[in-house]
């Protein structure tokens, strides 16, 4: 799921703890409490905007950590408008539903583990790089 | 890009990979979702029941009995229904109404049945009824309402207070959602059609009920309980309009007749 890869150049001590954050953003909503998946993208967005002229290795990990909400925010909103329908319409629980809310669980606790994994090493101005996202960041982010 | 790619479509891979495997494991044994609502709903049914039967005469007269099973026979017959776990009570009440009740009973008013100019019509109600019965509308209605846990401990205190006159009193005398009343008269052409009844009796009761309340002296529970009478009817006859069918009586007038004039002098 991540990896650990050498950075072009070593961040400074304030580099590493605005990058840290933005990890620590996407778990707002965990620590908030609140189950709207939007909320998560929306704190990870508004990071990523306030640090958008920062360093390359703020904003490559600030990128990161957005397009990581991204396919979340999809498979979320999906259980979520499901979990509403069985609620106030004529759906009714299946094996189908049950078996996408635990896929859903999994998917969940591995991107928070991975996240706080990340924001830890982040911190220490170790670079981490995600499966598929670290590809797709170095995509969008250039120097 | 294309390493991206490659990734991503891993990863959706993954997801799908878990879903599906996931969906094979039945959930419903493992959580015992499917045994709590099936005693849940066994214990349900008779508890309504025994109110109903406390309250009301239920016919046991054989030459009433007789043709109605004939009817609700060839029903089921036709359309691989196991008639033997329909439990089916009539009961003496002017009143037009039937309704299925949890745990497969099925309640007929001896109102709707002198309210039916033929077996046709008398068909189509049951059949409706009896598609609810089928495609389970009736858990899934109670569940939905008043949930689960509700119901469950509605069954534990074994019918004392009101939320059980309340429930039952939702299941006689209040409608489905429309997507499922549309479901069960589609269903119960079907079942009609299967049969070789004329569906077209089954629109006109409706029609009939729903356009001439003044006409008839009885408390109209099942159309005033059905709104949109009018509409359910042009639905059933433009779903015919497409459907060939022939038809054969199954009780014959002189039977018919016979188990209206029987219902008179109850």
């Amino acid at each position: 799921m991540s990896l650990i890869k050498p950075f072009s150049y070593l961040p400074s001590e304030h580099e590493t703890e605005k990058a840290s954050n933005s990890y620590l953003m996407s778990l707002i909503a965990v620590v908030a409490g609140m189950p709207l998946p939007i909320i998560n993208l929306f704190a990870t967005l508004f990071f990523f905007i306030g640090n958008r002229k920062s360093t390359y290795f703020v904003r490559w990990h600030c990128t990161q950590a957005l397009v990581s909400q991204l396919t979340l925010l999809f498979i979320n909103s999906a259980a979520f408008w499901w979990t509403i329908s069985i609620m106030f319409t004529e759906e009714t629980i299946t094996t189908k539903y049950i078996a996408y809310m635990l896929t859903v669980i999994i998917f969940n606790i591995t991107e928070f583990v991975v996240t706080i994994y990340t924001a830890i090493k982040t911190r220490k101005g170790i670079h981490v790089e995600w499966w598929f996202y670290g590809t797709f960041t170095h995509l969008i982010c250039k120097r | 890009m294309l390493k991206s790619l490659f990734q991503f479509a891993i990863i959706v891979a993954l997801f799908f990979l878990i879903w599906f495997g996931f969906s094979k494991v039945n959930w419903y044994k493992i959580f015992r979702i499917e045994k709590v609502t099936k005693s849940t709903e066994e214990k349900l049914g008779n508890l309504y029941w025994d109110i109903i039967s406390k309250s009301e005469e239920e016919v046991k007269t054989l030459a009433i009995l007789k043709p109605i099973d004939s009817l609700v026979s060839k029903l089921c017959a036709s359309n691989d229904i196991d008639e033997k776990k329909l439990k089916i009570h009539i009961v003496n009440k002017d009143v037009i109404n039937a309704f299925a009740l949890p745990n497969n009973h099925l309640v007929i008013y001896t109102g709707l049945i002198s309210s039916c100019e033929n077996e046709g019509e008398l068909l189509g109600v049951l059949g409706h009824e009896i598609s609810h019965i089928q495609k389970n509308h009736i858990m899934k209605k109670l569940v939905k309402e008043t949930g689960l846990a509700l119901l469950i401990s509605i069954t534990t205190q074994g019918g004392d207070g009101g939320a059980v006159q309340e429930t039952l009193r939702m299941l006689t005398s209040s409608a489905y959602d429309r997507k499922l009343e549309t479901e069960a008269d589609m269903t119960s052409v079907d079942y009609l059609i299967n049969a070789k009844v004329n569906p077209e009796h089954f629109a006109n009761f409706l029609y009939r009920l729903s356009s001439g309340e003044e006409n008839i002296p009885k408390q109209l529970y099942w159309i005033s309980t059905h709104p949109e009478s009018k509409v359910r009817a042009e639905e059933i006859v433009h779903y015919i309009k497409k459907k060939k069918f022939e038809t054969k009586q199954i009780l014959g007038s002189d039977s018919w007749n016979n188990l209206k004039i029987k219902i008179k002098d109850l």
